[in-house]
């Protein structure tokens, strides 16, 4: 589903901060991204929904080249794609309900649907009771919820998440992870940057590590062989 | 642009409207100042070419008789005009005529004329041009002409005025222009700060926005809105302060000048100039907000 050749991210004034990454993942993988600070984890990311360009090669989402799109393509890519942040990115001053139910909204959901929608997502993770909280009156654990509710409501193919444990203490952290592996029930793929090497070892079923802008190991649990 | 997200974006425009209030007030008060100023270049205007269009198409020539003479030559002269080529027709106003006509246009101040004689204005011919000889020179020159004739004191033509006015009216129509035009630049650029300043209150929602694949429309057209209810406010806020400026007018012009003020009608502006207030206002909000807007997310992309 997603594919990358040969792909270099130079940032101005800067050494590449990804070099000649070539890697391919399939529909429903779940995959982890790891390395050191630096490492270019956020960088791959970005370059995947399009908040960044390459200097060089190419990206392809679903057989459609993201290196070529106009700010309309971009706008469609990223509909079908969740994004799931360390700082969890929710707005303040809406209720906890109406910051998963914007981005359903935005895209062109009735307001009434996207409530609807909205409501199970937050109960199905656990944040029954929650719905007319603002966000800031809830736990690092909660929040990060909500903002995967949000990430899911518009249904995507895709989900990244960047550091999406960053901020929680190890419970939490557990939880998170097991959201995330229900998810992958449903046929979702799933990238997740991450630090934390006791996760890792504990879910991940193919792992992804860069250093310095370069792949140096990628790991697939299910059939134990080193893929290139 | 499908209708749930419209509603979205009514939802927008009617949060960023409470939570920067005095912003889009102060906004829309700057607009309409300065589509107040160019609304009174207009109201000047256009009641000059009223009051130029009244004399041009009014009697062209008066002719004032001397005080001796008695109503029989005043019939013959009457005929003598009548029958020159350019003339149209001849009105003969009679010193009693002239004196009730002066009365019924002081109105209310007519008590000035107290005391005075009945026969203190003078007779007069009202001489109406034909069509063709209507432009300055040919009236000039009859009007030389009718000078000449025995019994006639004084030839006056508004025509004279006409043109003078006419390039006065001509001034006015371009400092209109240049003037509305300066202020129109410096209203787009306020304009913009404040979308800039609803911009960075709304940074986050924004980018949020942008990240979960709203469409460039929808998050540009909340802002575009804005622009546009604070032009059309703007300028119906102008047009009250016209509106206003222009009671003001007609009280004081006629007390001011008792005698000319009492003749001329100020008219306030016509629908067209009434709809173009109302229309530059709404491009000004509507333009200056996508145009800062447009500037300022392309910055933030980097
Ligand atoms: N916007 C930017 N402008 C310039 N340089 C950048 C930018 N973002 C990242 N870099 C550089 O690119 C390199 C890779 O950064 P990146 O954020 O991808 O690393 P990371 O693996 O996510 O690190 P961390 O684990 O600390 O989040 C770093 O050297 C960083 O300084
Ligand atoms: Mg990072």
């Amino acid at each position: 589903m997603i594919q990358l050749f040969h792909v270099t991210k130079t940032y101005p004034s800067n050494s590449p901060a990804l070099v000649d990454i070539s890697l391919q993942i399939d529909r429903g993988q779940f995959v982890f991204l790891t390395g050191p600070s630096g490492a270019g984890k956020t960088t791959l990311l970005k370059l995947l929904f399009r908040e960044e360009e390459p200097t060089e090669g190419q990206i392809l989402f679903d057989n459609q080249n993201v290196t070529r799109l106009n700010t309309r393509g971009v706008a469609r890519l990223r509909r079908r794609i969740g994004l799931v942040f360390q700082e969890f990115k929710l707005l303040p001053r809406l209720t906890v309900l109406e910051n998963v139910a914007l981005a359903a909204q935005v895209v062109g959901m009735s307001r009434k649907e996207s409530h609807i929608k909205a409501y199970r997502l937050l109960r199905e993770l656990g944040l029954k009771g929650k719905y007319d909280s603002k966000p800031l009156m809830l736990s690092g654990g909660e929040q990060q919820r909500v903002a995967i509710a949000r990430a899911l409501i518009n249904d995507p193919m895709l989900v990244l998440a960047d550091e999406p444990t960053g901020n929680l203490d190890p419970v939490m952290a557990e939880e998170t992870m097991r959201v995330f592996l229900k998810m992958r029930e449903t046929g979702t793929t799933l990238i997740v940057a991450s630090h934390n090497l006791e996760l890792i070892k504990r879910y991940g079923s193919r792992i992804i590590s860069l250093r310095q802008g370069g792949l140096v190991d990628d790991l697939e649990r299910v059939t134990g062989a080193k893929a290139s | 642009m499908k209708w749930s997200q419209l509603a979205f974006v009514g939802r927008r425009v009617r949060h960023s409207l409470w939570e920067l209030l005095w912003n889009h007030v102060l906004t829309s008060g700057t607009m309409a100042m300065s589509l107040f100023v160019f609304g009174v270049f207009i109201l000047l205007q256009e009641n000059l070419q009223h009051l130029l269009k009244g004399w041009g198409d009014q009697v062209q020539i008066n002719a004032y008789l001397d005080t001796n003479v008695a109503s029989n030559e005043a019939q013959s002269i009457l005929e003598r005009i009548q029958s020159l080529p350019e003339v149209e027709h001849v009105r003969h106003i009679s010193k009693e005529q002239a004196w009730r006509d002066f009365q019924t246009a002081l109105g209310a101040q007519s008590a000035v004329l107290e005391g005075l004689p009945v026969d203190v204005l003078p007779a007069s011919f009202e001489i109406a041009v034909k069509v063709p000889s209507r432009s300055g020179p040919l009236v000039e020159e009859l009007a030389s002409r009718l000078e000449k004739i025995e019994g006639i004191a004084a030839v006056e033509y508004p025509q004279e005025w006409v043109e003078r006015l006419s390039l006065i009216v001509l001034a006015v129509q371009w400092a209109k222009w240049v003037l509305g035009g300066i202020l129109f630049v410096a209203t787009f650029f306020i304009v913009g700060s404040t979308v800039r300043l609803a911009l960075l209150a709304r940074k986050e929602e924004i980018e949020i926005m942008q990240l979960v694949g709203a469409s460039e429309e929808l998050i540009q057209a909340p802002f575009v809105l804005e622009g546009m209810l604070q032009g059309t406010i703007g300028g119906g806020l102008s047009l009250l302060g016209l509106w206003l400026f222009y009671l003001f007018l007609q009280q004081h012009f006629f007390l001011a000048f008792p005698l000319f003020g009492s003749m001329i009608q100020i008219r306030f502006l016509d629908p067209h100039s009434i709809a173009l207030l109302l229309v530059i206002g709404l491009l000004l909000g509507g333009m200056g907000s996508l145009f800062s807007l447009r500037r300022f997310l392309r910055t933030w992309r980097g």
